[in-house]
């Protein structure tokens, strides 16, 4: 047990650091450097400058605005099973059902609507969906409209949206 | 008074309104600048007018445009004494303003057998005006902190009150030694003794001369201007916004700019009395005078060396980095800048040419004032941007430790220091 104990050194204690004035310089000594470093040659500093240099770090896990995906004849794979409604932590997703008539499914939406102003972005949706059929692999990062019900996305929308890393049908609904 | 006097007079005063009001947008860049760059990012570096951004000055006009803009607001439970809220900030802008008004720029100029000083308001007491109307800021603090009718606005208001009574008293008394050691209460005086050499190679600045009364100064400086480490009166993070936060629009600018005036006239008296003001050291005003050939043929050949590293500097970064295909008007902007520069090279060089070749004293006279008035605000920005390197490196002290620190430590060591300088004195004049 006592090999464990780590002895945290204390400061503070002696005359050079009681004066203060010594750390202060050395504090200052970093920050004026950075200073000077960018100063000298500020395209450097390593910022991003948005929005004419765009991310190049959104990987195909990142969260980004949600999609329906599609089946392979281009037709939607949600089968309004309401299972991402319920997960919804924020209550955002609207579906309202109606029956398929082309076979390949019992049900599908009429209406599919996110709230993104409400939306919180935390992909339990994705997690939730048993068919494949809401991702968020748009890599779209932002979202802008000129009023409040530009944000809310329709199923036409969401299914325009193609996924930004490779993958375009759902998985689990060929 | 003789009509160069009045023009002297009202040069000076422009200069000084200048000097204290224009460096006002110039300091909010800089702050925010170097606090961009000190944290390896950039600050505000897009607002242009036309393309011309000036490396993100434009910001500070375009802020001053929307806080002017903004809405006349007062809080609904301050019923009475309205005009109070009006009333303190211009308190606290007017005089960090005033205090400002007493810094000589310059050496004394001789026209016509007459020598006038080159100091916005001509008065041979200066630190005392300094003292007594820089002390008065507070005063705009606290009404502005007792009207808002705030626990956090009081809080902050008592605490600017409480260290202005802690800070001013080792100011005062650092003040006072040197004062015995300069032997005036004349900042021009003050500047002039710091021009001499100490043991033939030392500059006589103040700082070395007194390197206790000098540190103490200081830091009861940063104290008396609220800034960090000292912003407790602020102290955003335990008082919301301390004073001023019931305070909006030009109300609050008033407060916001006015701690910029007083950390500009800090910055000039801590230039003025501790590193030896308008002068160079090693150069005195009649060494410049009575060798103004020489210093003319200098000032001709590092002035082009100085423009050249800008321009240089200039080119190398007013551009976009090549992954950004907009160059939103930067080669342009660097281009007229550069041709403005050589062109004010130039001019510069041309006079010193003519004065040169035709000696006159009173154009040498009014170059060597106008090269002290650029070494001053040299100097005055590099110490405002000390200031502004320190509030970026150190963290907010405790409360209780500004008060420590005061009564504690810098008011015996002041007057500890009056003790030694007065025996040292009194001992130099037996």
């Amino acid at each position: 047990m006592s090999q464990r104990v780590k002895v945290v050194p204390r400061y503070g204690d002696t005359n050079k650091e009681k004066l203060y004035l010594p750390a202060i310089f050395k504090g200052m000594k970093i920050t004026f450097k950075h200073l000077l470093d960018n100063v000298s040659d500020s395209n450097a500093v390593d910022t991003l400058e948005y929005p004419e240099e765009q991310p190049s770090d959104i990987t195909s896990r990142y969260r980004g605005l949600h999609r329906l995906t599609h089946r392979e004849d281009e037709t939607i794979a949600c089968v309004a099973c309401f299972m991402c409604a319920t997960a919804c932590p924020s209550k955002c997703i609207f579906i309202e059902a109606t029956e398929r008539e082309d076979g390949q499914d019992e049900k599908m939406p009429k209406l599919f609507a996110i709230d993104t102003l409400e939306c919180i972005f935390c992909g339990f949706c994705v997690e939730a969906c048993p068919c494949d059929a809401i991702r968020m692999d748009t890599g779209i990062f932002s979202l802008t409209g000129n009023s409040r019900e530009d944000f809310v996305l329709g199923k036409e929308q969401l299914l325009s949206y193609r996924g930004a890393f490779g993958e375009e049908t759902s998985c689990a609904r060929k | 008074m003789s009509t160069p006097a009045i023009i002297v007079v009202i040069i000076s005063f422009a200069l000084g309104a200048i000097l204290a009001l224009l460096m006002i947008p110039v300091l909010v860049w800089l702050e925010r600048r170097g606090a961009g760059l000190i944290q390896d990012r950039l600050g505000p570096n897009r607002t242009n007018v036309g393309g011309f951004r000036l490396g993100g000055v434009v910001q500070s006009f375009a802020d001053v445009i929307k806080l002017v803009l903004k809405e006349e607001y007062y809080p609904k439970h301050i019923s009475k004494g309205r005009w109070l809220m009006m009333l303190a900030p211009v308190i606290t802008f007017v005089s960090a303003l005033l205090a400002f008004m007493v810094i000589p720029f310059a050496d004394n100029i001789t026209i016509a057998g007459e020598s006038l000083r080159v100091q916005p308001l001509p008065v041979d007491y200066g630190i005392l005006w300094f003292l007594a109307i820089g002390s008065i800021g507070v005063i705009g603090i606290f009404f502005g902190g007792w009207i808002s009718h705030n626990k956090y606005s009081l809080l902050g208001a008592s605490r600017a009150g409480s260290m202005m009574i802690g800070y001013e008293l080792p100011l005062g008394l650092s003040v006072l030694s040197f004062v015995l050691t300069y032997n005036s209460i004349d900042f021009n005086t003050m500047v002039q003794w710091q021009s001499q050499t100490l043991f033939g190679f030392l500059p006589a600045w103040g700082m070395i001369v007194q390197p206790l009364a000098g540190t103490i100064l200081i830091i009861s400086l940063f104290a008396e201007t609220n800034r960090a480490p000292f912003s407790v009166a602020e102290g955003e993070s335990e008082i919301v916004a301390g004073f001023f936060t019931e305070f909006t629009a030009m109300k609050f600018a008033m407060f916001f700019m006015g701690e910029y005036v007083a950390m500009n006239t800090a910055s000039a008296v801590i230039i003025t009395m501790l590193f030896g003001g308008y002068q160079l050291p090693w150069v005195t005003t009649d060494t410049l005078l009575t060798n103004f050939n020489t210093f003319a043929w200098t000032l001709m050949v590092v002035l082009p060396i100085i423009v050249t590293l800008i321009i240089r500097w200039m080119r190398k970064n007013n551009r976009v980095r090549p992954t950004v295909t907009s160059d939103g008007g930067r080669a342009f902007e660097t281009k007229v800048l550069s041709i403005a520069m050589i062109t004010m090279t130039l001019i510069v060089e041309g006079i010193l040419l003519y004065l040169t070749l035709i000696p006159s004293p009173l154009g040498s006279s009014i170059a060597v004032t106008l090269f002290q008035i650029a070494t001053f605000v040299v100097k005055l920005m590099i110490f405002n941007l000390f200031f502004i390197l320190v509030r970026w490196t150190l963290p907010r002290f405790r409360y209780d430790q500004v008060q420590h620190l005061g009564w504690y430590y810098l008011l015996p060591l002041s007057l500890f220091n009056i003790f030694v300088t007065a025996i040292v004195i009194v001992g130099v004049s037996l």
